[in-house]
């Protein structure tokens, strides 16, 4: 049976010779019964920390974890319901894959023939079958992490924690896992929480993404949520590829209106905007979101420096006027060299206002009221 | 110039030649030190002295093997009750040794505890001490306790001379045996103990085996304790028996080399039947 998850001010600190280091800040979070949740962030925010807390192989310094109503958080890992997928896969070198997948429902006590009966269900959901009588060291990285992952769901886990489970594969089996970890949470009654420094892993597989900063919450919310209305311009920049540009800009009044002045282009908000009157603020616009040309209401140029094609579309890494490094993804842009002047434009709709703070202080979407979808701040999830 | 041209004076193939000549020269040197000796042990051990000194020189052509020393030893000597005393403290002597290591290397790698860097420090220390340096001072709290001339007390003493050894080595290889393998069987709901035995041993096997040789070669080899621990004759050992054997008149050469070779048996046949186990827990432990 899924379960829900509770955090609720959770905090971890690690002592070293008398220094200490907070891993996890206070932490308080819901995870709905049978989502998807991914944690998220560069190494060192906690994510793998909270997953361990969640498996109960670290105990909280302070601060409580429940599974539905039950409080867990000095619960040994023997007496939860959970099943984990580590970093290292954590194959037993001396059982072989059936052994292995097995190795749970044993402890378990399930009759052997029953045992075999879900080894053999599992080995084919995962493919495996023809493997299940080697010995881990003679599968190949995919095959192993298969093997691993169906040790964890074959215990029929309330939650099913998976700890970068694909860091060491290739791209190709990175993509084919990821669809197959989805279909598995489908077909399973089970709770999925996933930790990744991977942000498309978070965002194509996630009902809901935890991004995470030095072991504080920086947002959660769906990945389209999080994708279109990021609360920080660190939310901003971590989600999204290449990563969104950000510009410093000086606020204006003139005649009324407040102008954002940056580096070779100048943006007017509309009247009613409730953006800083004087001061600087930096400005937010995502790579996809510009054109190619003068199409959209501001207008800028970028310096070409590099040139990634892509197939469909290219990425341009270049720079403006005053040297800050700047975006763009375009289809329009395959002729395009390194020294080029490159026409670009955007709308007020795509861009993000943050203040100095580095909160986002204005959604530009919001403004413009171009698109429909509702402003942040829930992170309404459905099972 | 030679060099910028990528060619040496001599061609790749003689260098590679020269190379072989080198390895088979180091291997005859070596052969020569290790197997003479054992040859001259076995030719003198299965010739009855009376062939070995025809003709009043050494004779190392086996032309007449006879088992005369080995029945020599049997009938006049007790040769056979210092090989069981030696079997008895020897395998006391490895199990502890072992058993201790393993737990103290566990217990190294996988607990905090204050003094723990103290306690590793002291093993490596205690590892420098020569047998002679315990011997004394064991020999006194033995005295005390009124355990000399027992199995008992001689297994205790070897354990102290290899155990700080085989801490060392358990405590070093289970640093390379993953945390995560112990943590996915405890997600799994095993206990720690149970953990211990269907994960952590097994996969530890290639380093538990070594730590048991080594304790069994220090026991086995050992000299020094049992000559001091045991004084009386039916308990000695059988590096203490072969050693009194030279100092009687109606034992020879032939005799002495018979139980030499009683001696290296039980060494042999460890390594022939460990190899298998070796090999195999060394291909295991490979994975990671």
């Amino acid at each position: 049976m899924a379960t829900s998850i509770h955090l609720d001010t959770v905090r971890k600190e690690f002592r070293t010779l008398g220094n200490t280091h907070v891993a996890v800040d206070d932490l308080s979070l819901d995870i709905p019964e049978g989502s998807f949740t991914t944690f998220v962030g560069p190494s060192g925010c906690g994510k793998t920390t909270t997953l361990r807390m969640l498996a109960g192989l670290e105990t909280p310094t302070s601060g409580t974890v429940s599974f539905g109503d039950e409080d867990v958080t000095d619960l040994p890992p023997q007496e939860r319901n959970v099943s984990m997928v580590f970093q290292s896969i954590a194959l037993y070198p001396h059982m072989s894959v059936r052994e292995n997948i097995g190795y749970g429902l044993k402890i378990h006590g399930v009759p052997k023939a029953e045992r075999d009966e879900r080894i053999d269900e599992a080995a084919e959901v995962l493919q495996i079958e023809a493997q299940l009588e080697k010995m881990p060291a003679e599968l190949s990285g995919g095959q192993q992490q298969r093997v691993a992952l169906g040790g964890a769901f074959v215990q029929d886990p309330d939650v099913l924690l998976l700890d970068e489970p694909m860091s060491d594969l290739d791209a190709k089996l990175k993509s084919d896992l990821r669809v197959e970890i989805q279909r598995l949470h489908q077909e399973l009654d089970t709770t999925v929480v996933y930790v990744t420094h991977d942000q498309t892993e978070a965002m194509t597989m996630s009902d809901q993404v935890v991004l995470l900063r030095d072991g504080e919450l920086a947002q959660v919310d769906p990945p389209k949520q999080l994708f279109d209305y990021p609360n920080s311009e660190y939310v901003a920049q971590f989600i999204g590829m290449p990563s969104t540009n950000v510009v410093d800009c000086a606020v204006e009044h003139r005649d009324g209106e407040t102008v954002l002045v940056g580096p070779g282009f100048e943006l007017s908000l509309p009247a009613g905007v409730d953006a800083p009157t004087a001061g600087r603020v930096r400005l937010g616009i995502r790579p996809q979101y510009l054109d190619v040309g003068s199409a959209g209401a501001c207008r800028l140029s970028v310096d070409v420096e590099v040139v990634e094609t892509l197939g469909t579309e290219s990425v341009v890494h270049g720079r403006l006027e005053d040297g800050t490094p700047f975006d763009v993804v375009s289809d329009a842009v395959d002729d395009a060299v390194a020294g080029d002047r490159l026409d670009v434009s955007f709308d007020l709709a795509d861009a993000f206002v943050f203040g100095e703070d580095g909160e986002t202080i204005l959604f530009g979407s919001e403004r413009a009221g171009e698109r429909s979808s509702s402003p942040a701040g829930t992170g309404g999830v459905t099972p | 110039m030679a060099t910028s041209t990528g060619r040496s004076l001599v061609s790749h193939d003689t260098q590679k030649r020269l190379q072989r000549i080198a390895v088979y020269l180091t291997a005859l040197l070596i052969s020569v030190f290790t197997i003479i000796p054992v040859y001259v042990m076995v030719v003198i051990a299965i010739q009855s002295p009376a062939t070995t000194f025809a003709g009043g020189r050494v004779n190392l052509l086996p032309t007449q093997p006879s088992l005369r020393n080995f029945l020599v030893l049997l009938g006049s000597t007790d040769t056979v009750r210092y090989f069981v005393n030696s079997l008895v403290v020897t395998l006391g002597s490895t199990v502890l040794s072992t058993t201790i290591a393993v737990a103290a290397g566990y217990g190294l790698t996988r607990f905090d505890f204050t003094g723990k860097s103290l306690a590793a420090r002291a093993v490596l220390f205690s590892y420098m001490f020569s047998p002679i340096v315990l011997a004394i001072p064991l020999y006194v709290v033995f005295s005390t306790l009124g355990l000399l001339n027992s199995h008992f007390a001689l297994t205790l003493a070897l354990t102290a001379i290899s155990a700080p050894f085989c801490i060392w080595l358990m405590w070093q290889y289970f640093q390379t045996v993953p945390i995560a393998l112990e943590e996915s069987a405890w997600v799994r709901g095993a206990s720690r103990w149970r953990t211990v035995r269907d994960v952590v041993l097994p996969v530890a096997r290639p380093g538990y085996i070594s730590a048991a040789i080594f304790a069994f070669a220090v026991a086995w080899n050992d000299f020094t304790m049992a000559r001091v621990v045991m004084s009386r004759d039916e308990m000695y050992t059988i590096t203490v028996g072969a050693s009194l054997f030279l100092d009687r008149v109606s034992i020879g050469w032939g005799e002495t080399m018979a139980v030499s070779l009683l001696i290296s048996i039980p060494p042999f046949l460890i390594a022939l039947f460990l190899q298998r186990y070796l090999l195999q827990g060394f291909s295991v432990g490979g994975l990671e």
